[in-house]
Order: structure tokens, then C-alpha cells, then sequence
């Protein structure tokens, strides 16, 4: 039960930072926003359902973009503000902690994501048309969870880094690419197949667009619920892992005073 | 120290250098080369594979491999660079800076002139992945021109990241500026379009900020224009780097105005 409370009150309290600095919301998804309208204009003379990838892809990306702000920001403002040495003095372990702080950011995340759904389809007049709905829902949700989980990971290394702020800038591409965002991982080189499928969300966008779209041909041959499934199997891969590296992470940084290095 | 503060060629340089002996205290070196390696490369791979896919025929793989290669400067001159002021208010030193009797002017360019070096050092890399990774054909290329294009780019981008920087003395971060005029580069500048494909409300826009003559220049460069062929477009590229970096002095100068009538220095 107290693990539960400290992950309210975490999650409560990254609520009111936000509420508190609303501003934190435009590198989230300006990022996301720009780079979709990039991919509408360059898709302007294309027309049908493969428009819906950059709209998906877009999506996605805003997801992700507020996922890795969120834990990479976090830990570095706890730096600023001289807290960081009280958050990981705390008797709850500091995991239950960001825990909170990414289930919120998976909140925002959500409405980020929508956010760039609704801009494309009212902006750039795109046909937003799911061929499963719920199905979509669904998988959409389940994305974010395990960007969620990807991000637990990344938080963890962030700790014990001076340099969060660089790493957060320099994730967000990477993950775009490795997960064929906005075009199939199919054009990629062949020896980049394996960390493309070891990313949870490269699955995630293959059954958002299984979903969405009527005559999907780039798909995995995995079909919609295979790639539920394997999401699925690595977030859970992603959170153990992070628990695992939270541990080490809070020994090391005793060990060495790091802290509240900023 | 009254001489030496007011010299602001001696406070030009005592502050480049204190910005780069700081950048490297703070970031470990292989942190610094990671950087400088890989942040250019997945921009720039994301935009290659979209183009492929897309199959525009306006938009080449070599157009939009020119184009990011020269746009990876921003992460330096528009982010980096943006984020003095901001960096001086997170670590508590900004108010010191304001105090002292050096030259505002000197101290701000100063630290920036570090990241000039390192934003060619970014762009020349990009432009060695545009070469072996996606295969782009440098074999009509003039180098000089191309080298030009690069130091005009870098300096005029770099006033323009110090304009930007001047709105971190009165907001809470300018970080948010600069995400913002990082990303809005991608869509403004020429980089993966031509501007031609922007509402034409936009277009205006974009002759505002050097990176889109550089662009042009760039691709012109990569495609055989000699120097003399892209001269005017790198002259109206200083030009506005230039007027950037005077208006920056005039913003710098009213907004350190407003944040200490509204004691708002330390707000981040």
C-alpha cells in the first residue's frame, strides 16, 4: 500500500508541475507536429490510405516524444531543483517514484498523440477512416504503454548521466527510424531487422496500421494480434528491465555520490 | 579587472574560451563525439527512407540528404546556442554575468563562437554520411563553394540561435524557442521540400531565416555552381545573419530590461 500511495502522490505531483509549467507541452509535440506536416506536404500528390501513415506515424511519434521528455526531464529537474538527493533518500524505492511520473506523462501522451490525429484530419483535411476502430484503440493504447516501458529504461540510465538533456534530444530520431514511424522498416537495411524488431513500438505501429488500414501489403507477417502479442511480451521484457536497472542504479549512485552532479 | 572587463575584445575571448573549457567539464568527451556523430545521421536517415517511400519525383534522395546534412547545424547554432542564457539560469550564474561591467555583447558571441566549430565539424560529418551511406554523388561537386556555404551557414545560423537566445533572459527556459525554431527548420527552410510546397502565407517566412539560403546554396554547390555562382545567395545569407545578431543585441538589451523590473532572473 505505500508503494501504491507514493505512486499517487508521484503521479498527482507531476500533475500539478505541469499544470503548474504548461509550457513543457510544446517540445513534446512540436517535434511530432512539425515533422508530420514535413510528411503531409511531401505526401501531397499521393492520395488513399497510405496518407494515413504519416497521420499514424505522427501519432506515434507525439507519444514518443513526450515518453522520452518526460523521463529524461525528470530526473534532470529534480537535479536542478537540488530535490534528487531527497527523492532517492525517500523510504519508497525511487522506481514507484518515476513510476507516478510516467503514468502521467502517458496521460498527456495520449492526448499528445490525439492532438496530432486531430490536426492532420482538420488542418490538412486528411481522411482519418479506421477500418477497426476499437481494434485501432487498442492498439494505440497498448503503443503507449510500451513506449511507457521504453522510457522507464531510458530514465534509469538518465540517473546516472550529467548529460540527460543530450540524450533526451538525441533519442527521439532513432526511435522514429528504428521503429519505420512513418515508412515501412522493410526499407531499411537488412542488418538493422533485429533492433528494429527488438523495439516494442515497431510492432505497435504494425498493428495500429493493420487496424487503420483496409489493404495494409507492407504489414509484418505476424498479422494484428501476433504483434499485440509480441508488444505485449517485450514491455514486459522493457519493465523488468527497468526495475532491474533501478536497483543497480540506486546502489551505483550512492556508491559513487553522483546525484546531484548537474 | 575595471581594464580587462572593459576591453571586449579581451571579454570576447576569456568568455569562448571559458565556454568551451565548460562545455567539456560538463559533457564528457565521448558524450561530445557521440554527439557530434549520430545526431546528424538518424535526422537525416529518417528523412532519406521517408523520401524513398514517399517517391516524390520533385524530392530525390540526394535533395533531402543535401538538405538535412546542412540543417544538422541547428542543433548546434539554434539549440545550443539558444540555450546560454537559459544554462547561465540553471546553474545559478546569469545574475553575476548581468553584473559585471563587461560588454553583454562580448560575453553572449563569445560563448557562442565555440559552437561555430563545433556546428562544421556536425555538418561536414552529415554531408560524410550523405556521401557513403546514402550513396549521394559528389563527383560534379565544387568543395569551395560547398566549404563556403558551410562557414557562411554556420555564422549566420549561430547570430540567429543568439537572437533566439535573448528571449531566455526574460522567459521561464528558452529551450522552448529553441525546439521550436529547431524543428520548424525541417519545414521552412527548403530541407526536405522545395518552399514552393508551403502555403504561400509560410513562404515569407522562410527568406527570414539564413538556413533556407543556405539550402539552395548547398544544393547548387553539391550540383557544380562554383562560387562565384552562389555568391549573391551567401551574401543575403550573412546579411541576414548579421541583422539577426543586431536585433538579438536590441532583444538582449530590453529583455534583460523587463526580467529585472519584473525580478524575474531566476525563474526556470
Amino acid at each position: 500500500m505505500p508503494r501504491v500511495r507514493a505512486l499517487y502522490a508521484s503521479f498527482k505531483h507531476q500533475a500539478w508541475h505541469f499544470f503548474a509549467d504548461p509550457q513543457w507541452l510544446i517540445p513534446n509535440i512540436i517535434a511530432p507536429f512539425i515533422v508530420t506536416m514535413v510528411v503531409l506536404l511531401l505526401f501531397q500528390d499521393v492520395t488513399g490510405e497510405v496518407v494515413l501513415y504519416a497521420v499514424l506515424g505522427g501519432g506515434m511519434m507525439g507519444m514518443w516524444g513526450n515518453t522520452l521528455y518526460a523521463s529524461g526531464w525528470s530526473i534532470q529537474s529534480d537535479r536542478w531543483w537540488g530535490t534528487i538527493d531527497g527523492v532517492f533518500a525517500a523510504p519508497t524505492h525511487i522506481i514507484w517514484v518515476i513510476a507516478g511520473r510516467s503514468l502521467w506523462s502517458a496521460l498527456i501522451g495520449v492526448l499528445n498523440g490525439l492532438l496530432v490525429l486531430v490536426i492532420a484530419v482538420t488542418v490538412f483535411q486528411v481522411p482519418l477512416e479506421l477500418n477497426q476502430p476499437l481494434t485501432f484503440l487498442l492498439a494505440y493504447i497498448a503503443t503507449l504503454l510500451s513506449l511507457a516501458c521504453l522510457g522507464l529504461i531510458f530514465s534509469a540510465a538518465f540517473v546516472l548521466t550529467r548529460s540527460a538533456q543530450v540524450l533526451t534530444n538525441g533519442l527521439e530520431f532513432p526511435i522514429y527510424v528504428g521503429t519505420g514511424s512513418m515508412f515501412p522498416i522493410a526499407l531499411l537495411p537488412l542488418w538493422s531487422a533485429p533492433l528494429s524488431l527488438s523495439l516494442a513500438p515497431t510492432w505497435g505501429i504494425d498493428a495500429m496500421r493493420y487496424a487503420a488500414l483496409t489493404d495494409y501489403t507492407w504489414g509484418l507477417p505476424t498479422g494484428y494480434w501476433g504483434d499485440m502479442a509480441i508488444m505485449g511480451l517485450l514491455s514486459l521484457v522493457y519493465l523488468g528491465l527497468a526495475i532491474w536497472l533501478f536497483i543497480i542504479v540506486d546502489r551505483v549512485s550512492r556508491r559513487d555520490a553522483s546525484l546531484g552532479r548537474a | 579587472m575595471a581594464v580587462y572587463a572593459s576591453n571586449p575584445f579581451r571579454v570576447f575571448w576569456s568568455s569562448a574560451v571559458v565556454a568551451k573549457n565548460a562545455l567539456f567539464a560538463w559533457l564528457n568527451p565521448a558524450m561530445w563525439i557521440t554527439q557530434l556523430f549520430f545526431i546528424s545521421l538518424f535526422q537525416m536517415a529518417f528523412f532519406v527512407y521517408l523520401a524513398t517511400f514517399v517517391q516524390n519525383p520533385q524530392v530525390s534522395v540526394a535533395y533531402v540528404a543535401v538538405g538535412n546534412a546542412l540543417q544538422s547545424v541547428a542543433y548546434v547554432s539554434i539549440y545550443a546556442v539558444c540555450n546560454i542564457t537559459g544554462e547561465e539560469k540553471q546553474q545559478g550564474t546569469l545574475q553575476n554575468i548581468l553584473v559585471s561591467p563587461a560588454s553583454r555583447f562580448s560575453i553572449f558571441v563569445g560563448r557562442a563562437m565555440f559552437q561555430i566549430v563545433n556546428g562544421m565539424a556536425t555538418v561536414v560529418i552529415a554531408f560524410f554520411y550523405a556521401a557513403v551511406l546514402f550513396q549521394v554523388d559528389f563527383s560534379r561537386t565544387d568543395f569551395l563553394a560547398l566549404a563556403a556555404t558551410i562557414l557562411v551557414t554556420t555564422f549566420a545560423m549561430t547570430g540567429f540561435g543568439l537572437m533566439l537566445s535573448s528571449l531566455g533572459l526574460y522567459l521561464r527556459t528558452s529551450m522552448i524557442i529553441a525546439n521550436i525554431f529547431l524543428f520548424l527548420g525541417l519545414l521552412l527552410c527548403g530541407v526536405n521540400f522545395p518552399i514552393s510546397y508551403l502555403p504561400p502565407f509560410l513562404q515569407p517566412i522562410s527568406y527570414i531565416i539564413p538556413m533556407t539560403y543556405g539550402t539552395e546554396a548547398a544544393r547548387m554547390a553539391v550540383t557544380g555552381s562554383t562560387l562565384s555562382g552562389i555568391a549573391l545567395i551567401l551574401t543575403v545569407e550573412a546579411v541576414v545573419g548579421f541583422i539577426a545578431v543586431l536585433i538579438g543585441y536590441a532583444m538582449m538589451v530590453r529583455f534583460e530590461r523587463i526580467a529585472r523590473e519584473k525580478g524575474s532572473m531566476e525563474r526556470f
